[in-house]
């Protein structure tokens, strides 16, 4: 909310800056965003009140006056006027060359048509007042020639852009900031503006609420004679410093005392309603024309605000077209009421309309404040619509009592971890209005929704003690920080790609199609929750292949999600990755990924629709492969890991085997196999067979020539180490083992040993 | 000429058509389109011919249905030239990447930098004493709203604001059900820090994403009180931006807190004297903390006064902005290399 300071200093008196009230609002209350000064930019004392010696037509333009003004110098300056509203005689107000007006514009002696002009005589939109540019400002005849022009009208001004959270109704209220200016500053407030003026008549206003639940007070006033037409300068310069778009006094009057006490109040044509007002529940299928000329179908949750025949305004958030107040209007009916909040917010989103009054009522108004908000508005419209008030009646239902709360001030000094005494505790509350009574503190009308328990009486204690309130630790004794095997677990995942060259990304939780949709998509491509990581990584893959990159290698580690048929779907941490170059790179990196974890996974062939079906291979915890090349332009390795399933399968703890002091005896044996002979088999076939002294064991060589080694064949080449804690091994004390070996490939794999 | 004038286009296109479904190559497929639809082809020279509207529109809608079917046929063909290409490329999957490549020589990769942050925090709060906690992503309501006291009217609990895969279902909104859980799971002390992805319903623009990732910590033991909040976010603060930061207090409004406050930190970028970084306050806006409502206690079952507690919770993708200058949000969501490869 937009705050006039001149406006707040009219309900508390105080020495302080704005922006020393600014910090103080921003600590203990709600955030303030800035101060910002509106109005006039520069020097003031340039902007004078003028008094008129002459005024004629200018010689050489018939729109133009050229005039002689008094403005309290020592001499009278000639100013050529555009505007024709006034003549000799009038008080007006000047600005004087080398002023600056609020549009930027400074001011210099110069010649309009052949005639010198030494300012210029001003009309509101000039000076940032208003909106009107039919005329020049016609001030008081009684105002002195020469008195500063701010000393007359509202010039300049400082806003404070408050921030008020959803929990205090009460701060959309000037009035209501007012109040926590006097009690943090040590202000003095003064009492709520308004006083009812004298009534003209009796007339019956034919009030009534039909439902108690959604309207729990309804105030209506009639009005007889009322003048419509502008509001005065310095009405308008608020709501406009305010950031309120100024319509008519009448309607104006109302905004005005919605921003000063916080209640949203309505107008409307009495001669166009049928009948008095009735607050009720929607007829299902009725409609309204509300005041954005939008028409509105309703629904029977809806609360509108009736005449004896259709509803004339939806109640709490915007009024009807057909009965608003206009140019002609000359009797009035005002409504002050107040609406249950929960109700208000579901028609405001029912309808996507959000007005000024739906956010207050949406927040909870305290319905006591109607009662002050009708008779500031009755004053108001008497005064300045020239108004006779002729009826009033107020319906209410049963308002809730303030609520007593018990505050143990060695309870708040506990959870402040600061000592404050019983009685600056009390003091504090009392500034805001909690009233000390013996059973504990009274909650004010206007925070009843908000404070209810003891430690909101805390809060409201600790909110003005915050920056008093030490830096300290937790006197813990139990607490033990240490990352979960699964943690640890992705850390080693992580740092084994980025080992590996793979740059981590991090794409989103959302595909287009899957088992766990969203009801209300994001968009087509983000509809439900994925299943898999590795496709969302083909995009950032493509695209910065595109951008020319020619070393690509990108992982993700993210959950995704399975429908399982329980209330909730399953979840797994999963690591993807693609990298440019083919099944050898996919392989790297799940090989980095196992050996970080000291794991040696079975790799078994494998076949997915995504994958090149003789490039792809499943682990027991995932698959990883050569992308099919019909998925993406060029040569991709892919692979996708549960990560919960390696934190199952890895080792708990490292098997240790003593280091033999004695050297090693290494041989190399080549083996023609059939081609369709995993590797691994025959890796697993030599360990087995060659029993308790292998050391060591590794595949160095693959080796076709169909020439030497025949057609279908191919050759593998492994490197042996055998070793014993008992002594140094020989050539004959392996040549058993060796010969063991060659039998058993020899037997099961029709394997010929070559060197 | 004579040609031209006989052409029946029903009988051409049933011809075509079958050419095109029989051609059992590519290149059989690319005979097939120069015969039908070639320079010379009797369609192309009828066309050619054609003076009345009506035949031109029909051997129009011939030479449009003709070439569908031969793009459909093409990718048929292709496809399966293709699968029988692969058929014959077969690896030993199970020999070592090395034999099969060897994989490229690659420079060293990069962790993300919201990754970078995550680790920063997750020692910190190590350092501290806490658990870390990555809790789930898909969420009840009685866990997201209810159980954090979010009341009815909270615009978050509504469908516009948040991601909902049904009525009592959705996308985490917050990172703090982790800490109702581990509140049913065990008394205090509980020191914890649950850190990762949560939603909500946003347009995707240059500061927006539906995405983003928290870092929330919550300490319930006996005796705790806010000066220790203060204390922990002045520690964790100077950690994270450097050991002469300032850290201050604004009274804020969260359902689950009551305190609630808002941590501003010093300026790191000028000291306090005000700049845009700070938008000329002096002071950073970090995110939201108070003290543990009495009601997640009674939630759980504990007496309200048995214990007390604080939480906090703060943005991990902010923190990075932070740190790195990074601004806007999509650099976080492009995995762009020459974004990524700078956070080593
Ligand atoms: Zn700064």
């Amino acid at each position: 909310m937009r705050i006039p300071l001149s406006w707040l200093r009219e309900y508390v008196r105080v020495d302080a800056s704005a922006q020393e009230i600014a910090a103080a609002l921003s600590i203990s209350t709600a955030e303030v965003n800035g101060v910002h000064r509106v109005g006039l930019p520069g020097e003031l004392g340039l902007f004078r009140v003028g008094h008129v010696l002459e005024a004629e037509k200018h010689p050489d333009a018939d729109r133009l006056q050229l005039t002689s003004v008094d403005v309290g110098e020592d001499r009278p300056y000639s100013i050529v006027c555009g505007a024709w509203n006034f003549g000799a005689g009038a008080k007006v107000a000047v600005a004087l060359p080398g002023a600056t007006l609020p549009n930027g514009l400074t001011l210099e002696r110069r010649k309009l048509r052949g005639q010198m002009s030494e300012g210029m005589i001003l009309a509101e939109d000039e000076l940032d007042l208003g909106a009107d540019h039919s005329g020049i400002i016609v001030l008081d005849d009684a105002l002195e020639a020469g008195t500063p022009l701010a000393d007359v009208l509202p010039l300049v001004d400082e806003v404070l852009d408050l921030e008020a959270t959803g929990n205090r109704a009460d701060l959309f209220a000037v009035y209501g900031v007012a109040r926590e200016v006097a009690a943090l500053l040590d202000g003095e407030l003064l009492p709520m503006p308004g006083t009812d003026p004298q009534r003209d008549g009796e007339e019956p206003v034919g009030i009534a609420i039909e439902d108690p639940a959604g309207c729990l007070r309804f105030i209506g006033r009639l009005f007889r004679d009322v003048t419509v037409g502008e509001s005065p300068l310095w009405l308008k310069a608020r709501l406009r410093h305010a950031g309120v778009r100024t319509i008519s006094n009448v309607v104006d009057v109302t905004n005005y005392v919605m921003l000063a006490l916080g209640s949203p109040l309505h107008a409307y044509d009495l001669d166009l309603l049928r009948g008095g007002l009735v607050a009720r529940r929607a007829r299902k299928g009725e409609k309204v024309r509300t005041l954005d000329g939008v028409e509105r179908t309703l629904s029977a949750e809806d609360l509108v605000i009736a005449d004896g025949e259709r509803a004339v305004g939806l109640a709490g958030i915007m009024g009807g077209e057909e009965t608003e107040v206009s140019a002609t209007t000359t009797n009035v009916l005002l409504e002050a009421a107040n609406f249950e909040p929960v109700g208000i917010l579901r028609s405001s989103e029912r309808h996507a309309l959000r007005t000024e009054g739906s956010n207050r009522w949406e927040k909870g108004v305290d319905p006591h404040v109607a009662g002050p908000a009708a008779t500031y508005a009755t004053q108001l419209i008497v005064e300045l619509g020239g108004a006779r008030w002729t009826g009033a009646e107020d319906v209410q239902t049963e308002l809730p009592e303030p609520e007593v709360i018990r505050l143990r001030p060695e309870r708040a000094s506990e959870l402040m971890g600061l000592d404050v005494a019983e009685a600056e505790q009390g003091e504090i509350l009392g500034r805001i209005g909690f009233d000390q009574v013996r059973q504990g503190f009274r909650v004010p009308t206007w925070r009843a929704r908000d404070v209810t328990r003891e430690v909101d009486l805390v809060e409201e204690v600790a909110r003005f003690k915050l920056p008093e309130i030490p830096f300290t630790l937790p006197r813990r004794d139990a607490m033990f920080g240490r990352l979960t095997r699964a943690q640890r677990l992705r850390r080693l995942v992580e740092e084994a790609l980025v080992g590996a060259g793979y740059a981590e990304a991090y794409t989103p939780t959302f595909v287009a199609e899957g088992d766990l949709r969203l009801p209300e998509p994001l968009s087509a491509e983000a509809a439900a929750l994925r299943t898999v990581i590795y496709a969302s990584l083909l995009e950032p893959a493509r695209r910065n292949s595109d951008a020319g990159e020619d070393d690509v290698a990108l992982f993700e580690i993210a959950r995704v999600y399975r429908e399982v048929g329980a209330d909730l779907p399953e979840e797994h941490w999963h690591a993807a990755g693609i990298a440019d170059g083919g099944f050898a790179e996919a392989k790297w990196a799940v090989e980095q990924i196992y050996s970080a974890l000291g794991l040696e996974p079975a790799y078994e062939r494998t076949n997915e629709p995504f994958l090149h079906p003789g490039k792809a291979a499943r682990t027991g915890e995932g698959w990883l492969g050569e992308l099919h090349p019909a998925l993406l332009d060029g040569v991709w390795g892919v692979f996708e890991l549960d990560l919960d399933a390696l934190a199952e399968a890895g080792p708990q703890v490292v098997a240790f085997e003593e280091v033999s002091p004695y050297p090693e005896v290494r041989q190399d044996l080549a083996f023609v196999v059939d081609e369709d002979v995993p590797s691994a088999e025959i890796f697993a076939a030599i360990r087995e067979a060659a029993g308790g002294l292998l050391r060591e064991l590794e595949v160095f060589d693959e080796y076709r020539n169909p020439e030497t080694i025949g057609e279908g064949k191919r050759s593998l080449a492994f490197r042996l180490a055998f070793g014993s804690l008992e002594g140094t091994l020989t050539d004959e004390d392996v040549a058993p083992v060796r010969a063991s070996i060659v039998d058993a490939l020899a037997t099961r794999f029709d394997a010929v040993l070559r060197a | 000429m004579d040609k031209v004038a006989h052409v029946n286009p029903d009988d051409l296109e049933k011809e075509a058509l079958a050419a095109a479904s029989e051609a059992r190559s590519l290149t059989a497929l690319s005979e097939v389109r120069v015969r039908y639809l070639g320079r010379q082809s009797v369609l192309k020279l009828a066309l050619r011919e054609v003076r009345d509207r009506d035949t031109g529109m029909t051997l129009n809608a011939v030479r449009e249905t003709v070439e569908s079917a031969l793009a459909t046929r093409e990718a048929e063909l292709a496809r399966a030239e293709l699968e029988e290409r692969l058929a014959t490329e077969r690896v030993d999957v199970t020999l070592p990447a090395q034999l099969l490549g060897p994989p490229k020589l690659r420079p060293r990769g990069t962790l993300h930098p919201s990754t970078l942050v995550r680790r920063d925090v997750e020692d910190i709060f190590l350092g501290l004493g806490y658990e870390i906690v990555d809790g789930r992503e898909v969420e009840t309501t009685r866990y997201n709203f209810d159980a954090l006291g979010f009341p009815d009217w909270h615009p978050t609990r509504s469908p516009r604001a948040s991601l909902f895969l049904d009525d009592e279902t959705l996308l985490r909104t917050e990172t703090s059900p982790a800490q109702i859980h581990k509140m049913e799971e065990r008394r205090p002390p509980i020191y914890m820090v649950s850190i990762g992805r949560v939603y909500r319903r946003d347009t995707i623009d240059a500061t927006h994403f539906p995405i983003f990732h928290q870092y929330e910590g919550l300490a319930i033991d006996k005796g705790i009180t806010l000066a220790d909040l203060k204390g922990t976010l002045l520690h964790v603060m100077r950690e994270l931006y450097g050991p002469e930061r300032e850290v201050r207090f604004r009274t804020h409004y969260f359902p689950f807190t009551e305190p609630s406050m808002e941590p501003d930190v010093s300026c790191f970028n000028c000291g306090g004297a005000g700049c845009p970084v700070c938008k000329h306050s002096g002071w950073i806006e970090m995110g939201g903390s108070g003290m543990v409502d009495p009601y997640l206690y009674e939630f759980v079952g504990w007496g309200p006064e048995e214990y007390s507690g604080f939480a906090f919770g703060m943005g991990i993708e902010r923190t990075a902005q932070l740190r790195y200058g990074i601004s806007g949000i999509r650099p976080f969501w492009d995995n762009d290399l020459r974004f990524l490869r700078q956070f080593r």
